[in-house]
């Protein structure tokens, strides 16, 4: 409820105009690198400029929240992965695959200033979770890291699918960059589920159980990433 | 003939206020009988402009005592009551702008009344509205102290904006962080030396478990405003750790903000030097001990490793 936050910007609004509040704080453009404080991550100009008074903002907010979360887990998942596998035959497959993800959460690092939204607080939760479910998939071989990615990728994939659905149900034009972000995202996910696959996901050690034990977690995380 | 029409105007004009009302996201849960009040007292104000009564019951009710809509002409029939989508967003807009109307006149009164419904009435009355106005609102001022926390942070989101702005153009140096915190948070602490004594009493109102998630609302959504201009672009735990920290910083210079009584309030922007003086050391004390621990563990590695090899060698021996 964003009674009062809400006032504010009636009040600035013009008459006559009478659509859904938001809370932001006009038109963003381009600002400065931060000077640093308590070490703070310095990251490149964010060009886009986004109008945050005309979206669904409690909507994006989530999607943004959420991705950003995924994004940072599945970081560490390869992370873990590659702590235990990295030396293996396997190795770069996972690097590569690392590689990608690594560029995805830098995406939604700008696209969460661009529409300044909140990182979910859980973050160093998913940061250590994310390292042991890698490196304790890895530790029950190959086959079992391929299972734990094709069971995380599937997740995911299915997730962006919904929210492609959200967004286009919601408004395709307005969204159209961040649509086909996730939906560039999404493809990159699938690809990851099916090198998953041909490196004998399936043969991994009681796969069908690994599987749905790791797609149970993801949905939670997801749950608590789009409110908390 | 006309008490009839008044009386039909009347009925309608209160239904459709609650279709409009019904149409509002939450205002700050009114009682229903306001309702018919502002109804109420919208004719009132009219019957003592004087203001003939129309024949259509739309227009009579749509005038205000300062009419905002200029265009509007005072005869000629307006759409008939079944244009209804359009008819309905104007009274939803001029409920709530009436009420912001209202409130803001009342900042007026504060400073001799406090803030409560006494100063309402009085902000009411000089907009040439009936007393009654002030039962619209609660009774305790919480929607008046409301009111006017939204307007500061509003002041100091457009007063930030330019300043960036200017900066972007090129027309400002861009400040240091603590600067600009502390300049931020001054500024939107300076809105509130004309009502300096009766904010203590504004500060207790908004601890009531009531007011809690509006008051907190505004708070936070200050200190993100403060920390977006400030130019930060964190998007892990930083985010939450760089808001608290202000947030102590802004409530802790507040409360000495009350209890100070130097000229022009200089031991409270000095106590604020010192606090975001603090803040930023605890990011530089924070790193330094990251980077000591980073050593430590270095260093018993290292030691490890001799330690071993030494066994090794000498188990070969």
């Amino acid at each position: 409820m964003e009674v009062a936050a809400a006032l504010a910007p009636a009040v600035r609004r013009s008459l006559g105009q009478c659509r859904p509040l938001s809370c932001g704080a006009g038109l963003r453009g381009r600002w400065p690198l931060p000077p640093a404080f308590a070490g703070g991550v310095s990251l490149r100009l964010c060009s886009t400029r986004v109008a945050l008074e005309d979206i669904n903002k409690p909507v994006i907010d989530r999607i943004i929240r959420v991705d950003h979360a995924g994004e940072y887990g599945a970081n560490r998942i390869y992370a873990g992965q590659m702590a235990v596998l990295g030396r293996s035959s396997v190795g770069p497959i996972i690097q590569q695959m690392w590689n990608q993800e690594k560029d995805h959460l830098k995406k939604f690092n700008e696209l969460m200033v661009a529409y300044r939204v909140r990182p979910t607080v859980l973050l160093p939760f998913w940061n250590v979770a994310g390292f042991v479910l890698g490196a304790g998939s890895a530790l029950l071989g190959k086959k079992g890291a391929m299972a734990c990615t094709v069971a995380v990728e599937e997740s995911i994939s299915d997730h962006y699918n919904s929210q492609i659905r959200t967004l286009m149900e919601e408004d395709p034009d307005k969204y159209k960059e961040l649509l086909q972000v996730i939906k560039q995202f999404r493809d990159d996910e699938r690809e990851h589920h099916d090198i998953g696959l041909e490196h004998d996901a399936e043969a991994a050690p009681a796969y069908s159980v690994l599987k749905t034990a790791i797609q149970l977690g993801c949905k939670a995380a997801i749950f608590l990433s789009e409110r908390i | 003939k006309m008490a009839a029409a008044a009386a039909g105007s009347l009925r309608r004009a209160g239904w459709r206020l609650w279709r409009g009302r019904a149409g509002v996201r939450c205002q700050l849960s009114p009682p229903q009988r306001p309702l018919q009040a502002s109804a109420v007292l919208r004719r009132v104000s009219d019957e003592q402009k004087k203001e003939p009564l129309a024949s259509s019951s739309q227009q009579q009710f749509d005038s205000h005592p300062t009419d905002h809509q200029p265009e509007q002409e005072p005869q000629g029939p307006r759409p008939s009551y079944t244009g209804q989508g359009g008819q309905e967003s104007e009274d939803y807009e001029s409920e709530e702008q009436l009420q912001h109307r209202i409130l803001t006149a009342a900042l007026e009164f504060v400073p001799e009344h406090g803030w409560t419904a006494e100063a309402i009435a009085e902000g009411a009355k000089t907009l040439g509205l009936s007393v009654a106005a002030a039962g619209m609102f609660h009774s305790d001022g919480s929607e008046l102290i409301l009111h006017f926390v939204s307007q500061c942070n509003t002041k100091l989101s457009e007063l930030l904006e330019q300043e960036q702005k200017l900066v972007q153009l090129g027309e400002a140096e861009k400040k240091p962080t603590d600067q600009f915190l502390r300049d931020a948070v001054e500024a939107r602490l300076r809105m509130l030396i004309p009502y300096i004594e009766k904010w203590p009493q504004a500060l207790s109102i908004l601890l009531l478990p009531h007011n809690i998630p509006s008051s907190l609302n505004l708070l936070t959504s200050m200190i993100d405003d403060i920390w977006h201009y400030a130019g930060d672009q964190s998007t892990d735990f930083n985010w939450y750790t760089r808001r608290a920290v202000l947030t102590g910083i802004y409530n802790t210079t507040e409360l000495v903000m009350m209890q100070d009584s130097s000229p022009d309030f200089e031991e409270t922007w000095r106590f604020l030097e010192n606090r975001v003086a603090d803040a930023m050391n605890i990011g530089n004390t924070a790193n330094q001990v990251q980077s000591t621990g980073e050593a430590v563990v270095q260093g018993l590695m290292g030691a490890a490793v001799t330690v071993s090899s030494a066994e090794t060698s000498r188990a070969v021996r």
